[in-house]
């Protein structure tokens, strides 16, 4: 038990922070947000020498096989600088693959992944926003050695740089829940494919992607048809959780640019900082993102140790998702007028850290699953030991 | 990172826990539990002395503390996982508050040969003479004096919220020994024996009496205590540290006071009670458990004990690496009382009416300690440093933010 970085740890986020400093800059955030892309491909590239793309993947495809910590502390970076990247989509699709699909998909897929050649993305939500299974309406029906995919995806991510899509669909017709779901890689340059970019709070990129007649080869499953949901929730948890680091990263720049501002901004002839009221909102943001951070971490730590990880994931969520808002909310009020302005940097953080807090579950949805947990689930339950077991 | 126990540590823990199975005996509790044991030092009874003797036999009492002063050289996370499981067993094994650390931190050999080993035996316990009834979140305005007097020091004065005054065998006092010079600069700490002739010690009752809080309440005393001084003649080895240095001290123990099992527990023990509860009953046919915005409740208190549970484990964590908190301690102070108070009031909006009866009414639920909770949570926010001098000091050692300038005073008109 030590819940503090390690030596590794410490020198996985000092150099991500000293390369983010110089190489993405403010400018550059601003910029991305009217690219069409929406991310920049030099940026990209050299986070691939780097290895960020290839953190987690195996080494038989030219990744370092490191734990999804390290890749956690990454993104905690990525989200501090803002930085344009679809590095979180691409991780989400390519850990599934690596973790979930066959020799001959990570063999085909991943290297690319890992070289920074290839962009991924994943597609889960269609009308019902909610992680849950029945959500899921896709058709997917079988012909030949094929499967052809008909539906409407929602807020796909970075859908018009990506070079492949995971995307779960119904291979069975008439099934509900969780049975009858399959997960495909789909080339996203297929024919039928088509998207309509989403206008988003966070201005990032975010589509409405249309399935006609798609064709996917059947070599294009990751594990059984049929059978994906189990696949499907390990890949929203990580996701999840990853989301979440990214999140923290943000908030915590943001209040740290707003406890910055109130040590020299004066009014009525003091520094605000020096006001109570002031100080102890600064105090309660700390506090919040402290907290967010540490069930982040303790959520992406068991997952790396392959033990049950849904609930500290929804805690994670359910608290980053309320808590780190109210921290850049509170960054707002303490930043006062300017704070507004477009031209003023804060909001770029606050509108990210809000639109992420709405993506990959809600607060109800992931308290939903804890109490679940705690409640209907046979057996005593004791704080800091695991729970109870179906 | 890393979020788990060793396999020797959970080794320990099992250990612990078929101890207590073995070893705490209704007597026991019964003497231990500080409303039935009122009367009489903690834990002199003598079932709870012959508890206490096997507990330090197998060396789970000072369990931090240097082998040479009577400990057992342990780490922090040793003490933790066994303080954890005795305290959910209603068993204190801590030497009691601040004064042990302040002791080892600032005491001189002689009287860390003295009272260390006697603290962690229970042959010797300590009452904190800190508060005053015109110092409280301001303790450096306090006013009980110290007078050099030859070889010894004269004390008067008076403290309030002595709470273990009635049962303990010495006291940990803070006077003050130069009344000209600035407010922290003219104080200093003293270490002397109850019974030394002056002190008279009066009964408060708090809001837990009659009846009584069932064990494991948080705050659940009924009794505390003001305490007088008048002429108390000590001798001057009984200072610790040096003269008019004591601010620091004081300071340094109470830092390590607000951090470890039993502090974190008492602010979290009703969430598992709660679930523990809904999941086995239900009014009628209304099963609260099953009412999807009690669900999100439960939830969202869940996770926020959560955080209290990673805040201990990373102050734990910092103490193991030898490092100071800047804020960390006081974040922590401000986190876990605060969601204690959430808890209790959100239990008695799932309760309803029966949150409001206490132990022996009809009809309490879990003896009444939800009742009883909603009187004491909030306490833990108020002592050893309020939940808004805490915010101070998170803001000021840990965010570096500037000191409000006094105001200037009002001219009376």
């Amino acid at each position: 038990m030590d819940v503090l970085l390690n030596d590794d740890e410490t020198l996985i986020v000092d150099s991500a922070r000293e390369f983010l400093t110089g190489e993405c800059p403010v400018k550059l955030v601003r910029a991305m947000e009217a690219d069409a892309l929406g991310y920049s491909k030099e940026l990209w590239a050299k986070v691939a020498e780097l290895g960020w793309q290839g953190m987690c993947m195996p080494e038989k495809v030219g990744g370092s096989n490191m734990p999804l910590v390290y890749l956690g502390l990454v993104l905690r970076e990525a989200g501090r600088a803002l930085a344009p990247l679809p590095l979180h989509c691409t991780a989400v699709a390519s850990l599934a693959i690596a973790r979930d699909g066959s020799e001959a998909q990570q063999e085909k897929y991943l290297p690319d992944v890992v070289a920074g050649k290839s962009v991924m993305t994943w597609a889960f939500t269609e009308s019902d926003p909610r992680f849950i299974p029945e959500a899921v309406q896709m058709s997917a029906k079988a012909q030949g050695d094929n499967f052809v995919l008909d539906g409407v995806k929602l807020f796909v991510d970075n859908f018009p740089g990506a070079d492949h899509c995971v995307v779960v669909a119904r291979t069975t017709a008439g099934s509900k829940g969780a049975q009858g779901l399959t997960l495909f890689i789909v080339d996203a340059k297929s024919q039928g494919l088509s998207q309509v970019p989403l206008i988003t709070l966070a201005k990032d990129k975010q589509s409405e992607v249309t399935f006609k007649g798609v064709i996917v080869p059947k070599a294009n499953v990751i594990g059984s048809v049929g059978e994906a949901w189990p696949i499907v929730e390990r890949m929203l948890d990580r996701g999840t959780a990853l989301l979440c680091a990214q999140m923290v990263g943000a908030a915590r720049k943001d209040i740290e640019m707003a406890i910055e501002y109130a040590k020299f901004r004066t009014a009525f002839g003091q520094p605000i900082g020096s006001f109570q009221s002031v100080q102890h909102t600064c105090a309660d943001m700390q506090i919040w993102v402290d907290g967010g951070e540490m069930l982040t971490f303790e959520a992406l730590w068991k997952i790396d140790q392959g033990l049950p990880a849904s609930v500290e994931v929804s805690q994670a969520k359910a608290f980053c998702n309320e808590k780190c808002e109210a921290a850049v909310r509170n960054s707002q009020s303490i930043h006062g007028g300017i704070g507004f302005m477009m031209e003023f940097d804060l909001q770029l953080w606050f509108r990210r850290v809000s639109a992420w807090t709405m993506r990959m579950g809600t607060s109800f949805e992931h308290r939903a699953r804890i109490a679940h947990a705690l409640i209907d689930i046979p057996g005593e339950v004791t704080l800091g030991r695991p729970l109870p077991t179906a | 990172m890393d979020f788990a126990y060793t396999a020797e540590q959970e080794a320990l823990r099992r250990e612990v826990r078929q101890f207590i199975k073995d070893n705490v005996t209704p007597e026991v509790a019964d003497e231990t539990n500080p409303e039935t044991a009122s009367e009489r030092p903690r834990g002199t009874g003598p079932a709870a002395a012959a508890l206490y003797k096997r507990i330090y036999e197998r060396g789970w009492l000072g369990i931090t503390y240097p082998k040479a002063y009577g400990g057992q050289g342990g780490d922090r996370l040793t003490q933790y996982i066994v303080e954890e499981e005795f305290t959910r067993a209603g068993i204190n094994i801590t030497l009691g508050g601040s004064g042990a650390p302040a002791i080892m931190a600032a005491g001189t050999e002689e009287q860390k040969q003295f009272y260390i080993p006697r603290l962690i035996k229970r042959e010797v316990s300590f009452c904190l003479g800190f508060t005053e009834p015109h110092a409280g979140a301001d303790l450096a305005n306090l006013r009980c004096s110290a007078v050099r007097d030859g070889d010894d020091y004269v004390i008067n004065g008076q403290k309030m919220y002595t709470s273990a005054a009635h049962m303990s065998t010495h006291i940990y006092l803070m006077a003050r020994t130069d009344r000209n010079a600035a407010k922290h600069d003219g104080i200093s700490i003293f270490l002397f024996p109850m019974d030394t002739p002056g002190i008279t010690v009066r009964p408060l009752w708090t809001i837990q009496n009659n009846p009584t809080a069932p064990a494991g309440t948080t705050y659940g005393n009924s009794r505390t205590n003001e305490t007088f001084f008048d002429d108390v003649r000590i001798h001057k080895s009984c200072l610790l540290g040096e003269e008019n240095k004591g601010w620091r001290v004081g300071s340094m123990g109470l830092n390590l006071d607000r951090v470890g099992a039993a502090r974190y527990l008492i602010s979290v023990r009703r969430d598992e009670d709660i679930v523990n509860w809904v999941k086995r009953n239900k009014f009628d046919g209304f099963a609260p458990g099953q009412n999807p915005a009690i669900r999100d409740k439960i939830a969202e208190m869940w996770i926020e004990a959560q955080v209290c549970r990673l805040m201990t484990m990373r102050s734990m964590s910092i103490v193991e690496r030898g490092g100071k908190f800047t804020y960390e301690g006081s974040a922590e102070k401000v986190w876990a009382p605060e969601h204690g108070v959430r808890i209790s009031e959100a239990i008695t909006q799932m309760l309803g009416p029966y949150g409001s009866l206490l132990r022996t009414s009809p009809h309490a639920i879990e003896d009444g300690v939800f009742a009883h909770n909603v009187m004491g949570s909030f306490q833990s926010g108020i002592n050893h440093g309020s939940v808004q001098v805490m915010r101070d000091q998170v803001a000021r050692r840990g965010l570096e933010l500037p000191s409000s300038r006094r105001p200037k005073k009002v001219e009376a008109k």
